[in-house]
């Protein structure tokens, strides 16, 4: 409220003028996004990368589609994903997922009409952290993770965080299970808190040595992971999609799960 | 009258309160839906051998209110798709609007409608979630029903922010609830499509629809049901439901004031 | 036209001093050299034609459709400029997806056809444009049925809408045609192009203020009226592209379509049996000329 100019304030006779200043600010109540549930799993080898995720969709204690994928094709030839060499899992909110895979998509195509040549799973990489920087603000609610294979035919695994924070990794899972198959893989893939047999007492035990694991191992340790996770995790079931990416291309796996 | 010109014709605030200017607001944040105002609750869909059968009750809400008795909200798209929708029914006019504009463009070439129920239902989920990525969320639940572009029954759902997911049978709101159990108990989700006939599937739903209506509180008696075939659409929107039993209810004891 | 090169033909904005915009009636010549279109206002619906000359063999049959849809229920057909015809098309297009905006509901073929006479009248006040060169016949069908409101859900009141009469006629077809100038009139049939003046004699035989010519009949007689305007050019090959607007009832229900393939080739069978028909006639009594002209072909 203002008084009028001049006039003692005790004597004013009060009128409202329009004053924005004075609008409170109103909380948004509309929250833009929702977790869909599901886990994601990736797994390099020497010549191979493997990338799975379960296919069940959720909204709290509901199944939305016991088969919405979570793994994507990127920059393939056509709709089916046909002659990609680079491979996305999206877990998280799953329309901020669809969003990022169609750009992602469309970013490694105009890249090859560009440049006539495919792009690195490298270059790839580090534009997938761009454009989840670029919405740093409103993020794409997602744990994403790219796979491909490298300059030198060596299996690429990078893994996110919502905001674009990413690594070149072994092995990482992401979504609601991680926590329960990280630790797997830790002690599986890298070999954590195994030691040589007989190597030495105590400290001077010899931890073993992570090598690269063959493509049947990787394989089974990913089925494992899963169907664990299936019976500890309500969110994750229905169907486990893995994509193997090697030499010659991507070849997709699928496997179902317990529906329960 | 007194000195103050720029005072004259305003109303004094001893006399009429101070103005709130909340209502004339001309700056400061705008404000979007933060929640829905008119609504129609669940919308339930099952696909059959050679097409898909959608139903939906006549109800608008509000609030509590039973508001609207004859809203049709099953609306056509062509001739072989339809859009089924729950939430907000200002926003669902709104949407109609933006579809009939769309059948319009389509004509305007002689070869017709090209639009396939999987391109509109790719169209609205971007529609959803442009809008809920502006804070300005079109408040509905939609299904869509139809055919693919090979021919193959088409159903599918996107809600208010832009999630997206597939199924033989899909149903929103209570619908989720009480509807997809007794559709999956009639059809297993692995049940092969040329096993379910179209009156079999409408049946169902007719079912579904009747359950929703001894449950659902804001549900009614009276729904519209569409069959959408090779053969077009075929839209009943005066349907009733029929042969109800609240022998159950009897039995329902223990709430309220009455315990026993 | 005497007054040619005394300067007043040089612009748009400009009149003569005998109150004349030469360059709206240089525009009218170039719509007298475009092929024949007209339309055929019948008791339940409109019918829309056109001779569509072929400018090159390379082009394929059939494409390059020259009848517009404006609206589900609006069809444009222009004689002149090409090009004018596809942006008058495209305003019309803005006008009526506008007036839906506003309305919710779709355009009077009336208020569709004002605003276009406004339109175009505004490309004669403005030296910096030209005119349209383009003379456009704008066929549509009114409901007449009560109409829903675009994105209306309820059935509305069960005794009718507000203030409606009871067995009250409303709706039906329309007919416009939109001349360079801006001029627009209703017509029971309408023609222009190169073969408006024969199309002109025809369409006045039909007795169409009578309002008793079906829609079907309409078709046929359209058809047969573009195969007499084309006699005068008869060295240049066409094609007849042909819609129509029925009422809800009727076969396309109130929306603008393409006449289906078969009754358009009866049509046009008939058009040419009735010229043949006529040509015996003339031959009766003019011998052989036809056959010299032959010659000349």
């Amino acid at each position: 409220m203002t008084t009028l100019s001049g006039q003692p304030l005790s004597e004013a006779i009060g009128y409202s003028f329009s004053n924005a200043n004075s609008a409170p600010h109103r909380e948004h109540s509309f929250y833009p996004y929702t977790d869909n549930g599901g886990s994601t799993l990736g797994i390099t080898g020497s010549d191979f990368a493997i990338l799975a995720g379960d296919t069940r969709s959720v909204a709290g204690y509901n199944i939305n589609s016991r088969y919405v994928p979570k793994v994507f094709k990127i920059g393939g030839d056509d709709e089916t994903g046909d002659g990609a060499h680079i491979v996305l899992s999206v877990v998280g909110f799953a329309a901020d997922g669809q969003a990022l895979k169609e750009r992602l998509d469309a970013v490694v195509k105009m890249y090859k009409y560009q440049h006539g040549k495919p792009m690195s799973v490298r270059a790839c990489a580090q534009r997938l952290s761009t454009i989840l920087y670029q919405k740093r603000f409103f993020p794409y609610y997602v744990h994403a993770i790219l796979a491909g294979l490298d300059e030198e035919g060596k299996g690429a695994l990078y893994s996110y965080d919502p905001v674009g924070s990413y690594e070149r990794e072994q092995c990482r899972a992401a979504g609601s299970a991680a926590s329960l198959i990280m630790p797997f893989l830790d002690n599986q893939v890298n070999f954590k808190n195994q030691y040589i047999p007989g190597s030495g007492e105590g400290h001077a035990l010899e931890p073993k040595k992570a090598e690269p694991l063959p493509r049947e191992t990787v394989e089974q340790l990913v089925r494992d992971a899963f169907t664990s996770a299936v019976e500890r995790h309500i969110e994750v079931g229905d169907g486990l999609q893995m994509m193997v990416i090697t030499r010659s291309g991507v070849e997709e796996i699928y496997y179902p799960l317990k529906k329960d | 009258m007194n000195h103050f010109p720029e005072a004259w014709g305003r109303p004094r605030d001893d006399v009429y309160g101070a103005y709130n200017p909340l209502y004339l607001q001309t700056t400061g944040p705008k404000a979007h839906t933060q929640s829905p105002a008119v609504t129609g609750t669940s919308v339930v869909a099952v696909k059959f051998n050679g097409g898909v059968a959608i139903a939906a009750d006549n109800l608008a809400s509000y609030g509590s209110l039973a508001r609207f008795t004859d809203v049709k909200r099953l609306r056509k798209f062509g001739e072989s798709a339809i859009v089924g929708f729950s939430g907000d029914v200002s926003d669902m006019q709104y949407i109609d609007r933006l579809l009939e504009s769309i059948d319009i463009r389509e004509n305007y070439s002689t070869n017709g409608n090209t639009l396939n129920a999987k391109n509109l239902h790719t169209y609205l989920s971007k529609v959803l979630y442009k809008r809920r990525s502006e804070f300005n969320p079109l408040w509905n639940h939609i299904l869509v029903a139809g055919f693919d572009e090979d021919k193959k029954p088409f159903l599918s759902s996107a809600d208010l922010l832009g999630t997206t997911f597939s199924a033989p049978h899909l149903a929103t709101g209570f619908g989720a609830h009480l509807a997809i159990p007794i559709l999956r108990r009639l059809f297993p989700e692995e049940t092969p499509l040329e096993s379910i006939s179209k009156d079999e599937a409408v049946a169902a739903l007719r079912e579904c629809i009747k359950v929703l209506w001894y449950r659902d509180a804001r549900s009614l008696d009276k729904y519209s049901l569409a069959v959408v075939t090779e053969a077009g659409i075929e839209i009943q929107e005066d349907q009733q439901v029929e042969a109800q039993s609240w022998a159950f209810a009897e039995a329902i004891k223990g709430y309220g004031a009455q315990v026993n | 036209m005497t007054s040619i090169g005394t300067g007043y033909d040089l612009s748009n904005s400009v009149f003569s001093p005998d109150g004349r915009n030469f360059q709206v009636e240089y525009a009218v010549k170039a719509v007298e050299n475009g092929g024949t279109a007209i339309g055929i206002r019948c008791k339940d619906g409109v019918v829309l034609a056109v001779e569509k000359i072929i400018t090159s063999k390379l082009l394929k049959p059939g494409s390059n459709k020259r009848i517009a849809t404006v609206d589900r229920h609006v069809g444009i057909v222009s004689a002149g400029l090409v090009p004018d015809g596809r942006h008058f098309v495209s305003r019309a297009r803005d006008e009526a997806s506008s007036w839906r905006g506003v309305y919710k509901g779709p355009i009077p073929i009336s208020a569709l056809s004002n605003r276009l006479g406004s339109y175009v009248q505004a490309y004669t006040l403005y030296s910096s444009v030209r005119p349209f060169g383009v003379t456009a016949i704008v066929g549509g069908w009114d409901s007449e049925a009560e109409l829903a409101v675009d994105g209306q859900v309820g059935s509305g009141p069960k005794s009718g809408s507000g203030g409606k009469v009871e067995g009250a006629k409303t709706g039906g077809p329309g007919l416009y045609m939109i001349e360079p100038s801006g001029l627009y009139w209703g017509y029971y049939g309408a023609a222009t192009g190169k073969g408006r003046q024969a199309a002109k004699a025809e369409l006045e035989k039909l007795d169409l203020s009578s309002g008793t010519l079906s829609l079907v009949d309409g078709v046929k007689e359209a058809a047969r009226i573009i195969y007499v305007a084309h006699e005068d050019s008869k060295d240049k090959e066409f094609e007849l592209e042909m819609t129509w607007i029925s009422s809800l009832d009727g076969p396309t229900k109130g929306r603008h379509e393409e006449v289906p393939k078969d009754l358009l080739e009866e049509a046009e069978r008939a058009a040419k049996r009735a010229l043949e028909g006529e040509d015996e006639e003339e031959d009766a009594t003019k011998g052989n000329s036809n056959e010299t002209e032959r010659m000349e072909e």
